[in-house]
């Protein structure tokens, strides 16, 4: 069916930056090869894809932002930045959670390739991915050992503050749940 | 009684609910001491889908409280491979938990080619597309016997190929679908916006008979172009917008949206007030 065709081409193009611009070097060749054969999307819609590509980015920023607000308050704007440089592919999972976890694991790989300032707030998105593994997804138990003072820098940022120096000191984190359906129990020193 | 006049009278006879918010937990506690100033909430119902005890605790606080209207977005009744029957008995088993007076989706597709896109994606307006929804909207309501409302999107992107204009498409939906609108007014001037044309043009063709909701919000994003965000304050031209359509259109209620950086309650609570005082201006309620 052509509308499923032009869908899939869409999807693609709206959330997978290489692909698109593969596409717009030569859009009736890409439209041929994903099997179209009517009126399709076209180098004149090449800006109009763009922005829509900004809005679906914007709005996967908006939600990770909501669910890793500590991380999103220690990086400032290089937030938006170090997301907008992940989510150049679409979203691995259907839900938000799992979008959030996806930029985690790319923090991780920026901060072991490339380092992210400050140190510690890696240890707060680590910290964070692991809440959301506990609330989010069927984890009974989850535990994490980080090197920075997490719950001192969680109250700083809380109030507004911007924590200066390195906080260096180990955390020790645990959420546990009794069966599925219990309420999530959380411990943190 | 033909299938028109069904349908209208079975919209007409939806209670009549007043000016609610979209809910975000973050303004959970503030919400609930100014309890009698807001009217309903309404609720993102994909964040209760698959959700844990806690965030159903929640659900059942606000339920206490409040009248609540769930809203989706990930079911995608615009999508060509059929509609997911997992995901849409979730949905009717979250809607008979909520015994809402209805729910309401978009005219637009989420997923595709196994991506999922997060937000509404446009459809070309096209017959094809008209019978995929219509499709997708009976699997729906054969499923979930609450009246459905579907909103419209606001995009930057249009198909090419269209065989109408945009509202012909929209009230063929409604039409052969039997749903009511929920009629996006900061959408249709955004949509207006970068699209061209003018809102009042494109509200005078549509079927405003069917409209029972109306949300409305701010208009700018990140990148500094109209395109459907709510972070911002209420610009006048939507107050302009809103009022024109609250005159014209039976509505029973008006929800408030806002994204992003959220202002403080209190200013939320100033344009609930003042979009209350327009519908009773023009008798939607008392
Ligand atoms: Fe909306």
């Amino acid at each position: 069916m052509e509308l499923a065709l032009q869908q899939k081409l869409l999807a693609q193009l709206a959330s997978d930056r290489a692909f698109r611009e593969t596409f717009f070097a030569d859009p009736a060749r890409v439209a041929a090869s994903e099997g179209l054969t009517g009126e399709a999307l076209s180098q004149s819609h090449c800006e109009q894809l763009r922005q829509f590509a900004r809005v679906l980015q914007h709005r996967r920023l908006a939600q990770v932002g909501e669910l890793l607000p500590l991380t999103h308050k220690a990086l400032g704007t290089r937030f938006a930045d170090l997301f907008h440089n992940y989510a150049i592919t679409p979203p691995s999972g259907t839900r938000p959670c799992e979008d959030a976890l996806g930029f985690v694991r790319h923090l991780k790989q920026h901060a072991a390739t490339e380092g992210l300032e400050p140190e510690w707030s890696l240890s707060l998105a680590r910290y964070e991915a692991a809440q959301i593994e506990a609330t989010w997804l069927d984890e009974r138990l989850v535990f994490r050992c980080l090197p920075h003072a997490v719950r001192k820098l969680s109250a700083l940022l809380a109030v507004g503050d911007v924590p200066a120096g390195s906080y260096r000191r180990l955390s020790l984190a645990l959420w546990w749940r009794t069966s599925t359906r219990s309420r999530l129990k959380h411990w943190l020193r | 009684m033909g299938r028109k006049t069904e349908i209208t009278n079975l919209l007409a006879h939806l209670p009549r609910l007043g000016v609610g918010l979209a809910y975000r937990e973050s303004f959970r506690d503030e919400l609930l001491h100014h309890q009698s100033e807001v009217d309903f909430v309404e609720i993102i119902g994909d964040h209760y889908i698959d959700a844990p005890p806690e965030r159903m605790d929640e659900l059942a606080l606000l339920s206490e409280h409040f009248t609540i209207l769930p809203h989706f977005t990930n079911l995608s009744l615009g999508t060509a491979e059929g509609i997911d029957p997992v995901y849409l008995e979730k949905i009717a088993n979250l809607i008979r938990r909520l015994n809402p007076p209805w729910w309401s989706e978009h005219i637009g597709f989420t997923r595709a080619g196994g991506i999922h896109l997060g937000q509404s994606a446009p459809l070309p307006f096209t017959q094809e597309a008209v019978e995929v929804m219509t499709k997708n909207i009976i699997t729906a309501r054969r499923a979930i016997a609450t009246p459905l409302m579907l909103e419209n999107v606001c995009s930057p992107l249009a198909w090419p190929g269209g065989e109408m204009d945009e509202p012909t498409f929209i009230s063929e939906v409604l039409r052969s679908g039997g749903t009511g609108l929920l009629l996006d007014v900061s959408s249709l001037l955004n949509h207006a916006v970068n699209l061209g044309g003018t809102p009042a043009t494109f509200l005078e063709k549509l079927p405003l008979d069917r409209v029972v909701q109306v949300h409305f919000s701010g208009g700018q994003d990140a990148c500094g172009q109209l395109v459907e965000s709510r972070a911002h304050p209420i610009p006048e031209a939507l107050w302009q917008l809103l009022d024109d359509a609250v005159a014209r259109a039976p509505v029973r209620c008006i929800c408030l949206e806002r994204d992003d950086v959220l202002p403080p309650l209190s200013e939320m609570l100033g344009e609930v007030e003042r979009a209350r005082a327009i519908g009773r201006q023009h008798q939607r309620w008392s």
